[in-house]
């Protein structure tokens, strides 16, 4: 296909999640032409999140699939065109990239990669035998299946503590097994504490296997200080931190860190020269949907910025400006 | 071709939100089963799925054979919907 036929776009962003959509409110109203590709939920993880009470100018917090719909509907307003697929390729062309993706190929003047991050699952046996029958990643989900049971969550972080509160509402009780301290906010903590007949916490204890019984959980085995034993539970929510979605960037120039996130200068810019990252995915993110949201709008203004200076670079006339004949009329 | 569609989904569940965004934005129409409202109905979609999550989408062809997927996975609904 000659490139003059491949759709060609001034960004195109991989991710929907509060990063991308943030960058495309400034983009689109920008007048850059914007694309955005999402392979999982628009909003990414603050879509799945039950409740954000930590972002700025909501006064009693909002729902994280508020939160991200509003967004949607923000960038959407402005010209966003979400796609939902997925790119799988970037190929550095130097004034174009040139990206495979379901929707087939596509050239973008600058890409942004705001992919995020996913929960990593713990890696013990009878985890991936029992996944979605009584092993989940998402409460808000799945915690309805569980009124009137009792369940184990997994996990010392913010996300584990706010969906285990979530989830007393529909449990009867729950263990939330923390393997070394909590590692929660303090506000999240006190949340604990008002839930204490309801949540009974287990410091520095591992999870080993998960145990059921005719294809359902019906218990976890633990170890604290050296100790063995067993939790009875009807379901698990794991929440042991994130995993950057990076895996699509194998075997292209875009560097990474020791743990899959992207690597970027001051300027947001990866390896390859127009490529940007942002939120989540980006090496030195803090994983707060309010930090997202502001590397998203200084991503689109850096690329503004390169876009201004990629046409000097790229479509600079060979002859010097003197030199140049004014078209005939 | 799908004759029918049905989503079991919850209330606070945005994966669900994506398999009905996607089956609109590919013109089909569904029947939802919110489980939050209709909790009487989570042992069938247990027992359509196998499984205790949603969203549980049940596509049913004009061969009145059904196919079930669960999760929001775009590659599967697009071939089951086919």
């Amino acid at each position: 296909m000659a490139d003059s036929e491949i759709e060609t776009h001034d960004v195109v962003m991989i991710g929907a999640g509060p990063a991308a959509l943030s960058a495309a409110i400034y983009t689109t109203r920008e007048d850059l032409d914007t694309v955005l590709f999402e392979k999982g939920v628009i909003g990414g993880l603050a879509a799945i999140t039950d409740w954000v009470d930590n972002y700025p100018g909501f006064v009693n917090g909002i729902a994280g699939l508020e939160l991200a719909d509003g967004l949607r509907g923000q960038a959407e307003r402005f010209g966003a065109d979400i796609r939902l697929g997925e790119v799988t390729e970037i190929i550095d062309q130097g004034a174009y990239k040139l990206l495979k993706t379901t929707d087939g190929d596509m050239r973008a003047k600058v890409v942004l990669i705001a992919t995020g991050s996913d929960y990593k699952k713990i890696g013990v046996p009878g985890e991936q035998e029992f996944y979605g029958r009584g092993v989940h990643y998402c409460a808000t989900c799945d915690g309805a299946f569980y009124r009137g049971k009792r369940l184990v969550v997994v996990g010392g972080g913010n996300s584990a503590v706010q969906e285990a509160i979530f989830l007393t509402r529909f449990a009867t009780h729950i263990d939330l097994l923390v393997r070394s301290k909590l590692k929660a906010s303090d506000i999240l903590q006190k949340g604990l504490i008002e839930q204490a007949g309801k949540i009974t916490v287990h410091l520095e204890t591992s999870t080993d296997s998960i145990i059921g019984v005719d294809g359902k959980v019906t218990k976890v085995a633990v170890t604290k200080q050296g100790v063995q034993s067993e939790i009875d539970t009807d379901g698990v929510f794991v929440f042991v931190g994130l995993e950057p979605n990076t895996k699509f960037l194998a075997g292209t120039a875009v560097e990474l860190d020791e743990i899959g996130l992207i690597k970027t200068d001051a300027q947001l810019q990866t390896s390859i020269p127009g490529v940007f990252a942002a939120g989540d995915v980006r090496s030195g993110a803090t994983m707060q949907i309010a930090s997202a949201t502001g590397e998203g709008a200084t991503a689109a203004l850096l690329i503004r910025t390169y876009l201004e200076d990629r046409n000097t670079a790229y479509l600079a006339p060979e002859a010097p400006i003197s030199e140049l004949k004014p078209l005939a009329v | 071709m799908a004759k029918n569609i049905t989503i079991f989904t919850t209330n606070t569940c945005a994966y669900c939100v994506m398999v009905k965004k996607w089956l609109g934005s590919k013109g089909f129409e569904y029947q939802e089963v919110n489980l939050d409202t209709n909790p009487e109905r989570q042992a069938e979609a247990f027992e359509i799925s196998g499984q205790l999550a949603v969203p549980v989408t049940v596509i049913t062809k004009d061969d009145d054979s059904q196919e079930v997927v669960v999760g929001y996975n775009i590659g599967k609904l697009a071939s089951a919907v086919a």
